[in-house]
């Protein structure tokens, strides 16, 4: 053989070649980090969502108005509620958080929750303690 | 059949660019940008956090919260709901804009982004009208704890939106000079995954300042 550079299958090169193929390019459906992403919605899906989203803030508005008739504890549950079908719907689809790599969802994801957390005890500990002292 | 180049001494191989739509030759198998944007946002939900958590904890149980002008005189409901509706629809053309461009329609990319602008800026106008209203009533950043959470909370949340909206036509501006050819969709992505963030924000901040009841 000579030693300028030749064109060879993969399949002629053997086996520790597509190794080295795998190691150039990890994103396959075997990657670690299970970075597989599909294709997004169309524009009919993402009028969907919007329809979906104005219905549930008008339902959310006349909610607000109850206050006075119904209990508060009850319209502050359906608010947060609503809010989060809400915060799902946009994330979801408009994000793409549904299609796209689990990668991004656990980096998100993973923020929420140490941001409720970190405020949850925040809002238990001072509500209960400074504010009351 | 897949071929790859072979050197005859040392059987290296050089990259096939063989990777399908979504994939990218990184060491985590995603893009570095897309990965970047959403470290971010995963940090301004902490950053968000902590200002809505303060705004709860004064709400009601502080004494200093409602001396002064109080919320439930203040706040206006239906005109804050026609702005947040704006700025719902606005994630719609935003996310228009970037399917528009992935099917290689540059002409619609650009209609949708500037609708996005267009709403973004009327959501804006919407706010500065509110605040000139609420100073005007006497209600300003030291009056009580109420105008100091309310005003950081809300423009914190707005200089987002104005920082998105310059975003925006900067990607207009490129796409305007051919700069943005369908291959380079993924700006078009990540300036809209910042846009959606703002307006997720801006849910829970509608739901806890105007319609969760203050008594």
């Amino acid at each position: 053989m000579s030693d300028s550079t030749d064109l060879v299958t993969l399949e002629e090169a053997g086996t520790p070649a597509a190794g080295a193929i795998d190691e150039i390019a990890p994103a396959g459906d075997h990657s670690p980090v299970g970075a597989v992403e599909h294709s997004h919605p169309g524009p009919r899906q993402y009028v969907l969502i919007a329809i979906v989203l104005v219905i549930l803030t008008a339902v959310e508005v006349a909610t607000s108005y109850l206050e006075g008739h119904v209990n508060s504890n009850l319209i502050i549950v359906a608010l947060a509620i609503m809010a989060a079908v809400k915060f799902f719907l946009v994330a979801a689809w408009y994000m793409h958080m549904k299609q796209d790599s689990a990668v991004f969802r656990r980096l998100f994801v993973s923020g929420i929750i140490l941001a409720s957390i970190v405020y949850g005890i925040l809002l238990l500990f001072f509500s209960s303690t400074v504010l009351k002292s | 059949m897949t071929q790859a180049v072979v050197s005859s001494g040392a059987s290296e191989l050089e990259p096939t660019p063989a990777y399908g739509d979504h994939r990218h030759a990184t060491n985590t198998g995603v893009s570095n940008s897309k990965l970047a944007i959403w470290l971010f946002l995963s940090s301004e939900a902490l950053f968000f956090g902590a200002f809505i958590s303060t705004y709860f904890l004064y709400r009601g149980r502080d004494a200093t919260f409602l001396k002064g002008p109080t919320p439930d005189k203040l706040l206006n409901i239906p005109f804050t709901s026609v702005t947040s509706f704006v700025l719902l629809m606005s994630s719609l053309t935003m996310v228009l804009a970037l399917a528009a461009i992935q099917r290689g329609d540059h002409r619609r990319l650009r209609i949708w982004l500037l609708a996005t602008c267009l709403f973004g800026a009327t959501f804006i106008g919407g706010q500065l009208y509110e605040f000139t209203q609420f100073y005007r009533e006497g209600l300003h950043l030291g009056t009580n704890m109420f105008g100091t959470t309310f005003f950081v909370l809300t423009g914190l949340h707005g200089a987002h939106v104005t920082i998105g909206i310059i975003w925006l036509l900067l990607v207009w501006g490129r796409s305007m000079q051919g700069r943005l050819p369908t291959e380079k969709s993924e700006a078009v992505e990540i300036a809209g995954l910042y846009w959606h963030f703002v307006d997720v924000v801006w849910i829970f901040i509608f739901t806890a300042i105007y319609l969760i009841p203050t008594h």
